[in-house]
């Protein structure tokens, strides 16, 4: 069925809301990556199963929603029920025929699945009144958690379209420009450049073609907002799109999505397919004469590919080899031609801006960074999941109030934002507005949106070793200060993680760090030392303790720690000498055990299985 | 525009590197080269750039790729653009250690020892690219770079003898540290492990390019199948002789 | 070890005959033969009209391909940061201890290959394990036992 009007549109709009209304009352299954990873596509197959035999007043099988990610990974597999608006936490298969039968038929809450809250130790039935959520704003996330995955009957009911059919119909492509730069978003990539600005030059440039291209790599390590958004609302991706590519003038564009993606690329096709049906893309979307083609590009699996020229060249079927990009790739892109490039946020955040206004966005967050944010919130905090929030919110009411505040209630160390190209910032940084300028003031950067909190067992050497060990693995190897110099830094960073640096290595640290930001190619190599220049700028004093009294107080750092067994604490269950590899620990049952200092390497597997807290890390 | 204090003219479409040069300004290069397009991976020629309309802001590039602009003033030699080059070449020592080119640039900017660890079992390849650059405007891409970041290496694919490869040497003979060897023996020349026979001048028996070569540029060029039948020498002798521009001592000395 | 390549054709036809699509014709390949035969990059090479070279250059750089067999039974354990500290690096010493190979091999039977991937976008249940398709939550030195049985 091709739509070829804005009316024709507004009637489908109607009836899809009409047959989602069959079913007032509707089950939601969580499907975002954390909840699969906890085995919800099991909940799915019960729910399934049981709601096809039984018969249920005002609800069959067609009731029930895979939503993509609900945000509140911490607490899955979860199950909600709305309008009600009952959130079930940590939800097991034989939960499946309670809930059908309580909940569903009688609309009976079930309290053991209720999520508790650790402040109060009162249960809470409505997820809206949960402090997780109560704080959020979910624009580019509007849709995720809510609605079928993938199913653009569904968005269209929940206003997709919309915007794209005012943008094509009512509007001229320097229209929309304009819309977009009142709107003031942002890069939400992490680059942080306007928006609005990028698509005007790129609109102005008279060689064709002009290319749209979508950049879903998403490879900071700690980050996956992207991804909820191609799996849980894929739709709302293709509609940014559309309307970036009708006001750049394009009739190409190219979703890139990372190797380690499958589903995403799965959910994306699927919609690219349920588009094209209904004539909202390829030739004369709408009815008008504009013409758009999306495709799919999986990536390798290459994190340098997240860099814009590197991802063009990875498209084009080469190595992601970046260029300097004295000429920028608004300019000579995709193919040498102009090309825009923009993250699955910012697209995301297009379709509402254009349906909206871009003075509606404009209101929201703070003056220089408008709008909201998405932020995986990982890590050491209670709350782990994925949250979004208005701009300027401070990271302690981000950690703190909608976190939770860290597990076990250890104190806080650090809060590492910005991935790889970031840095990690310290208690008393934790006032700080989030938003695009505050974080990067302060030696850090917002990023992507990965947001990793660390409690006092985080060593920062370890961190700043890990993530130079990363992007050394990940460097193209074109240019010698990143693939040269990052390797060096990193060989260092674990001298001084084995007790084995001097304060002179740490001073050539800082000078080889000056220059490899100074020389490198790209993004990878100029942010490549960030990881170590944050941390030694806020931890100097734990760099110094590993290198001048060989201490590693967080307990992490192997070569200069000790594992030893509380003899009080140890109650000879023998868990620790199954896993250690190096047999080192010796015991009988219900006998006190002993480490072989000798042979224990501090892997930290026994630490790992002792449930009597008996391991002692000195 | 302005380099280090000097006003000079510059072309439209010209990279900064050439009016650098052209000044006589000495700065290394090591991934430039004329026959190829500007790399951007030494990092060696970097310059430091600023605009009257900067207020100030200064920027470094490398100068074989930023395209001259009008009103440029650009410095060559600042203590931060030296201090990167030593750096660079810091790092290029502790990966080549035995290399006497790198060990003679790093000694031109006072490094006699490099401040890192050394990387063991180095072959001293900078990862210039400059091989695998030349290798595909010559029209053969019979080798390229394998892997990334610090173990990239350059080399023929699957690791065997390159099948597109045509001895022509143009990689050996573009290194910049003589890294990639080659064999010639009697009438075969052996590169990249793979053995190519060389033309013999059919006039006077000196030994030429590869067969496999010669091949090649016929294709490429639209030369006559015999062209590389005679040696360039005996070639201009035969051209001489043809247009009957020589004396008759000289052709009785020829003949 | 010679494979059949039967299935290369319905992969080249997949995709247009262009350079643009190596990558998409190789990451085929790499998913029907659990890795890039020499003889399926030499007729790949052919296909698409693009230099051997440059076809190996490509299965060289990205972290999708591998040159020799892969086990049955993938395990990818996320070594993505938010996995770094909650110790993922203990689950992967236990894993290689367990199967008796290190990081990047494969058991000597053939059913496992171990390896590691920078980040699989399921943070909030790190640490996480994949065993081909399946992905894995809350995995520990304790737990991971039970995906090698």
């Amino acid at each position: 069925m091709r739509i070829t009007s804005p009316q024709q549109l507004e009637k489908l709009r109607k009836e899809c809301i009409a047959r989602l209304d069959k079913f007032p009352r509707k089950v939601l299954i969580c499907c975002g990556p954390g909840c699969l990873a906890s085995g919800a596509q099991k909940i799915v197959d019960e729910f399934k199963k049981k709601l096809k035999s039984k018969r249920i007043k005002n609800f069959s099988v067609e009731a029930m929603k895979e939503t993509g990610c609900h945000g509140f990974c911490e607490q899955g597999p979860l199950v909600v029920i709305e309008p009600d608006g009952t959130f079930y936490t940590k939800v097991k298969v034989k939960d499946v025929d309670e809930i059908i039968d309580k909940t569903i038929r009688n609309e009976e809450v079930i309290e053991r699945l209720l999520y508790k809250d650790p402040k109060t130790g009162n249960k809470i039935e409505k997820y809206s009144d949960i402090p997780f959520y109560a704080k959020q704003t979910r624009i580019a996330l509007r849709n995720v958690g809510k609605i079928n995955q993938c199913d653009i009957d569904e968005y269209i009911a929940t206003g997709g379209y919309k915007g794209m059919a005012k943008a094509l119909t009512k509007m001229k492509p320097k229209d929309v420009i304009e819309q977009v730069k009142k709107s003031g978003l942002r890069g939400r990539g992490g680059g942080g450049f306007p928006t609005g600005r990028k698509w005007e030059s790129c609109a102005v440039l008279e060689e064709q073609p002009h290319y749209v291209i979508c950049n879903g790599d998403e490879g900071d390590p700690g980050a996956f907002m992207d991804r909820v958004i191609m799996e849980g609302d894929p739709h709302t991706v293709l509609e940014g799109m559309i309307i970036a590519a009708y006001a750049v003038g394009a009739n190409e564009g190219y979703i890139y999505v990372r190797e380690e993606y499958p589903l995403a690329v799965i959910n994306l096709q699927k919609a690219i397919e349920q588009t094209t049906e209904y004539g909202l893309l390829g030739d004369g979307i709408l009815g008008t004469d504009f013409n758009f083609q999306i495709k799919i590009s999986r990536g390798g699996g290459a994190f340098v590919c997240g860099e814009s020229s590197a991802l063009m060249k990875s498209v084009a079927g080469e190595v992601g080899e970046p260029r300097a990009k004295y000429i920028r790739s608004v300019q000579k892109g995709l193919f040498d031609k102009p090309t825009v490039l923009n993250n699955v946020e910012s697209y995301a955040n297009v379709p509402v801006i254009i349906d909206r206004g871009g003075d509606w966005f404009a209101k929201i967050g703070t003056s220089t960074s408008t709008g909201t944010k998405a932020f995986s919130l990982v890590g050491k905090v209670r709350n782990s999941g994925l949250i979004e929030v208005p701009m300027g919110t401070t990271l302690r009411e981000i950690i703190y109030d909608i976190g939770g505040g860290l597990q076990n209630d250890r104190p806080f160390k650090a809060v590492q934002t910005g991935g790889p190209s970031g840095g990690c910032l310290p208690a008393d940084k934790l006032d700080l507005s989030v938003d695009f300028d505050t974080l990067t003031k302060a030696g850090s950067m917002m990023g992507s949106g990965g947001m990793i909190v660390m409690d006092d067992r985080t060593c920062v050497v370890d961190v700043a070793k890990y993530f130079l060990a990363f992007l050394n693995n990940e460097s193209c190897g074109k240019c010698v200060p990143c693939r040269e110099g990052l390797y060096q830094l990193h060989a260092l960073a674990v001298k001084v993680s084995e007790g084995r640096a001097t304060e002179d290595d740490l001073e050539l640290m800082e000078k080889l760090s000056e220059n490899i930001v100074l020389g490198s190619l790209c993004g990878l190599g100029k942010s490549g030392p960030n990881p170590f220049l944050s941390t030694v700028m806020y931890f100097r004093d734990e760099y110094l303790e590993h290198i001048r009294d060989k201490k590693c107080s967080a307990g992490v750092c192997r070569a200069l720690i000790t594992y030893e067994i509380d003899e009080e604490l140890c109650d000879g269950c023998m868990a620790c000498i199954g896993v250690c590899p190096h047999d080192a620990i010796t015991g009988a049952k219900k006998k006190l055990h002993t480490i072989d200092k000798s042979l224990c390497d501090r892997c930290g597997a026994c630490y790992a299985v002792c449930q009597r807290n008996a391991i002692k890390i000195l | 525009m302005t380099i280090n204090g000097k006003i000079c003219k510059a072309e439209e479409g010209e990279m900064l590197l050439a009016v650098i040069r052209r000044q006589g300004i000495d700065i290394p290069a090591l991934c430039d080269h004329g026959a190829v397009e500007p790399f951007g991976a030494c990092r060696l020629c970097m310059v430091e750039i600023t605009k009257e309309s900067w207020d100030g802001w200064k920027k470094h590039v490398t100068s074989c790729l930023y395209p001259v602009e009008e009103g440029l003033i650009v410095q060559t030699h600042t203590d931060k653009v030296i201090e990167l080059r030593k750096t660079v070449l810091d790092l290029q020592l502790a990966r080549c250690p035995g290399s006497p080119e790198i060990q003679q640039l790093a000694a031109e900017y006072g490094i006699t020892q490099t401040s890192f660890e050394e990387t063991i079992d180095s072959d001293n390849c900078i990862l210039c690219g400059l091989c695998t650059r030349i290798c595909e405007e010559m029209g053969f891409a019979a080798i390229s770079t394998i892997g990334r970041g610090h173990l990239k290496e350059v080399g023929p694919p699957l690791k065997e003898p390159p099948p597109d490869c045509v001895g022509c040497l143009a990689c050996a003979q573009n290194c910049p540290t003589h890294v990639i060897p080659y064999e010639d023996e009697g009438i075969y020349r052996t590169i990249w492990d793979k053995k190519f026979e060389r033309i013999q001048c059919s006039k006077c028996g000196k030994l030429g390019i590869t067969k496999d070569f010669a091949e090649a540029l016929i294709k490429m060029r639209g030369l006559g199948e015999d062209y590389f039948d005679i040696c360039d020498e005996c070639r201009r002798k035969e051209t001489a002789l043809t247009m009957g521009r020589i004396s008759q001592w000289e052709r009785e000395v020829v003949e | 070890m010679k494979v059949d390549l039967d299935k290369l054709p319905e992969i080249f036809e997949r995709y247009p005959k262009t350079s643009q699509s190596l990558i998409a014709v190789l990451q085929d390949i790499q998913k029907e033969y659990h890795y890039l035969p020499d003889e399926a990059m030499q007729q790949t090479a052919e296909h698409l009209d693009v230099p051997l070279s440059k076809v190996y250059s490509v299965s060289t750089f990205y972290n999708a391909f591998s040159l020799i067999p892969r086990g049955e039974k993938v395990i990818r354990v996320c070594m993505g940061t938010t996995c770094h500290i909650r110790g993922a690096q203990q689950v992967l010493e236990r894993l290689e201890n367990e199967l008796g190979i290190k990081a990047g091999n494969t058991t000597e039977d053939g059913k496992y290959t171990l390896e590691t991937v920078a980040c699989v976008g399921a943070c909030a249940m790190a640490p996480v394990v994949a065993v081909n398709e399946d992905f894995h939550g809350h995995i520990t030195v304790g737990n991971c036992k039970k995906l090698v049985k």
